[in-house]
């Protein structure tokens, strides 16, 4: 009498390949995420790396103006133009000095001085500060 | 068929054994070998450049600043068109193609290509450059250092070489704080050069350089450099100097030397020009000096007030040789020989006292040291010790010969006698870096006493009378005290050349309350003899000097009936 050795079907354990789909799926879902990340470190340290450069940028930028302001200002540049007539020193009237501490001109060459604030340098210590509008 | 799948399972094994065995191989067995040559190819050490400090003067103005400035570099490896890189580069870089073509065709990591490029320019070569998706040209920060103003204080600041040190002036004695300390950072960089900011190493932020404060007022140093200039261009001198100083703190308010330099372009300037005359040129300071052997003795009492010392009418013989003065007196009290200059009655003050003794005290004042100016270069002077004088050396050093100074010293010791006798260091630097406490230094030495001080104080009062040798050194509305020294200059072939001459004016003001301390010299003017001395040369400069700082610093006239012995302006100079 032969015999069918063969089963007659194949059951497929759905809960063990479940299990290990499962697995394989948040293996390679982790593997993404982590390419994803390693992406995003790239580009936010791209974009990091741009921002630094830019404001390496303006910081240069912002130097080389001051350097430039400093020298079209300096008293140097300011004397050169002054000499060579490209800005002039005004007067200015004593009448139109408003004046603090009273005025203390020389004794002969009769040189209006600035007005200070400060009595004691003009006066010493201890004298009262008055105050003389002229 | 089973055979068959054996073999080729073999042959898969085999395989993937051997793909397993080299991976073993690399990333075990050679690790570090492999890891050392990406590192080397990819890893580097980025210098972050610290920023140079900035020199101010007392009041906060900019005397050095820095302009950014980016040097560009080629790294051969990284380039594969040497030709197309250069046609985008050498427009920015304003270098012809071919030369640039042939610096560019190289496997050197790092070529320099031009340094000091401005901003903008590397900048704009860069994207350019991605533009056309070329790479292997970087850029490294850098500055170049700027002097604002010019020639103006040459002296003092010096300048900073192409390597980035300071190589004179207060850029050189300061450069230790002035240039910070470099940072770095180690990076790794992909194929194009870039930096993959994700693997970014060990970093160290650069320390800037601090912001020296310097003592000098650039209000006075603009009228003394304008009060100089006027001078060196009206008498055609070898050179000239002016010095302004605090004489009760030893603060240098300003320093000007004619010829000079612009920092800027310290490779187109003579050598010559870009001496520090103020301390590296010594020379016989004439008449000035009698105030150290006056003073020197009042304090020893060897001469008091009523002193009178006979000159001999102007003719005094004395160890084979004449001692003249320019007008011949009889009997001079001390403040007399002072006003009237009188050589024959320095010389004898000077034969009262004891070698040893006059010696002591000329070294007292700072002369034959280096004053400690915080400046390269300067020199001690030149002080024999007695055993090397002969005869005459005691009565020529009495009127400012066989003897050499240097103006810094003569600045010192003049203020001395404006300060009460107290010998101080001289200061240029205020303050190192933002909020740090301002430098104090200590006088070296009470080198008279105040009483011997102001003594010779009053007697230089009158140097600038109608009397005396310097009436137009005098400032209306103040009371100035000053010394004129009118000395002929040294040969190279020993003795002196006839009618040339190093005439100078060292004086101070207020008398009562000094504040300002000032120098000039004028070495060699070219004038006749009868117009080159002292006080007709250097005093008027001073003069010019002393009428606008006071405005500037709006210093209080003096009353005057204190005035009133000092005259009116209108006299003549009678002597030297």
């Amino acid at each position: 009498m032969s015999v069918n050795r063969r089963r007659t079907t194949n059951t497929i354990e759905v809960n063990f390949l479940a299990g290990w789909l499962v697995i394989v799926f948040l293996v390679g879902l982790a593997g993404l995420f982590f390419v994803y990340l390693k992406n995003q470190q790239h580009a936010v340290g791209n974009q990091c790396r741009l921002v630094e450069s830019s404001l390496r940028e303006e910081e240069a930028r912002d130097e080389a103006l001051k350097a430039k302001i400093s020298s079209m200002t300096s008293r140097g540049a300011l004397q050169h133009r002054l000499d060579d007539g490209y800005i002039a020193l005004q007067a200015i009237r004593d009448t139109a000095i408003a004046r603090v501490t009273p005025p203390a001109p020389a004794e002969v060459d009769g040189v209006l001085r600035t007005a200070s604030s400060d009595p004691e340098s003009r006066f010493g210590p201890g004298v009262p500060q008055r105050a003389i509008n002229r | 068929m089973g055979r068959r799948i054996g073999v080729i399972c073999a042959l898969l094994v085999l395989i993937f054994t051997a793909f397993a065995w080299r991976l073993i191989h690399l990333q075990i067995l050679k690790h570090e070998y492999y890891q050392e040559i990406a590192a080397v190819k990819h890893e580097s050490r980025q210098v972050i450049s610290p920023r140079r400090g900035r020199i101010l003067d007392r009041n906060g103005e900019e005397l050095a600043v820095n302009i950014p400035v980016q040097m560009v570099y080629a790294d051969g490896s990284h380039i594969h068109d040497p030709a197309a890189l250069a046609r985008i580069a050498a427009p920015f870089l304003e270098v012809p193609v071919e030369e640039l073509t042939e610096k560019l065709t190289t496997k050197n990591k790092y070529v320099v290509i031009r340094k000091g490029v401005s901003e903008e320019k590397a900048q704009d070569m860069i994207r350019a450059i991605d533009k056309a998706n070329l790479h292997g040209l970087y850029l490294q920060e850098g500055s170049v250092r700027s002097y604002p103003n010019g020639e103006m204080l040459c002296d003092v600041l010096g300048y900073v070489d192409h390597t980035g040190h300071g190589a004179d002036g207060i850029e050189k004695t300061c450069d230790e704080e002035l240039k910070g300390q470099e940072g770095f950072r180690m990076i790794e960089h992909d194929r194009k050069g870039r930096e993959i900011v994700v693997y970014r190493g060990q970093e160290q932020p650069p320390e800037n350089g601090c912001d020296i404060r310097l003592s000098i007022d650039m209000g006075l140093q603009a009228i003394a450099e304008r009060e100089v200039d006027e001078a060196y261009k009206t008498n055609h001198p070898a050179s000239a100097t002016a010095i302004l100083a605090d004489p009760n703190t030893g603060e240098i308010l300003a320093l000007a030397c004619r010829p000079n330099y612009d920092p800027n372009k310290y490779n187109e300037a003579k050598s010559d020009h870009m001496r520090n005359r103020a301390i590296s040129d010594m020379y016989e300071p004439g008449s000035v000096f009698k105030i150290i052997v006056t003073s020197a003795a009042y304090n020893e009492g060897i001469v008091d007030d009523k002193t009178r010392i006979f000159c001999e009418n102007g003719h005094f013989s004395y160890g084979g040789k004449i001692i003249k003065d320019h007008h011949g007196s009889g009997d001079l009290s001390i403040h007399e020989i002072l006003m009237k200059s009188s050589n024959v009655g320095a010389a004898k003050i000077s034969l009262r006292m004891k070698d040893q003794m006059f010696y002591d005290y000329v070294r007292k004042y700072g002369f034959g040291t280096r004053t400690g100016i915080p400046l390269p270069g300067e020199i001690a002077g030149l002080v024999n010790p007695p055993h090397r004088w002969d005869m005459l050396t005691k009565t020529r050093m009495a009127f400012g010969q066989s003897i050499s100074v240097t103006p810094i010293q003569m600045v010192m010791a003049m203020s001395a006698i404006a300060n009460g006798g107290k010998l101080l260091k001289p200061k240029l630097v205020l303050s190192k870096g933002e909020g740090s406490a301002e430098l104090h230094e200590a006088p070296i030495a009470q080198v008279v006493k105040p009483e011997s001080a102001n003594y010779i104080a009053n007697a230089l009062e009158k140097v600038v009378s109608n009397q005396g040798t310097a009436p137009l050194a005098r400032i209306e509305g103040y009371r100035v005290a000053g010394k004129t020294g009118t000395a002929q200059k040294i040969s190279p072939h020993r003795g002196y050349l006839m009618g040339r001459y190093i005439v100078s004016f060292a004086g101070f003001f207020p008398v009562n309350k000094p504040r300002i301390m000032g120098i000039v010299i004028v070495d060699d003017a070219k004038l006749s003899e009868t117009a080159n001395y002292g006080g007709s040369v250097a005093g008027p400069v001073f003069s010019k000097i002393g009428v606008k700082i006071a405005r500037y610093l709006d210093m209080d006239p003096e009353p005057s009936e204190s005035l009133s012995k000092q005259g009116s302006s209108t006299a003549t100079v009678s002597a030297r």
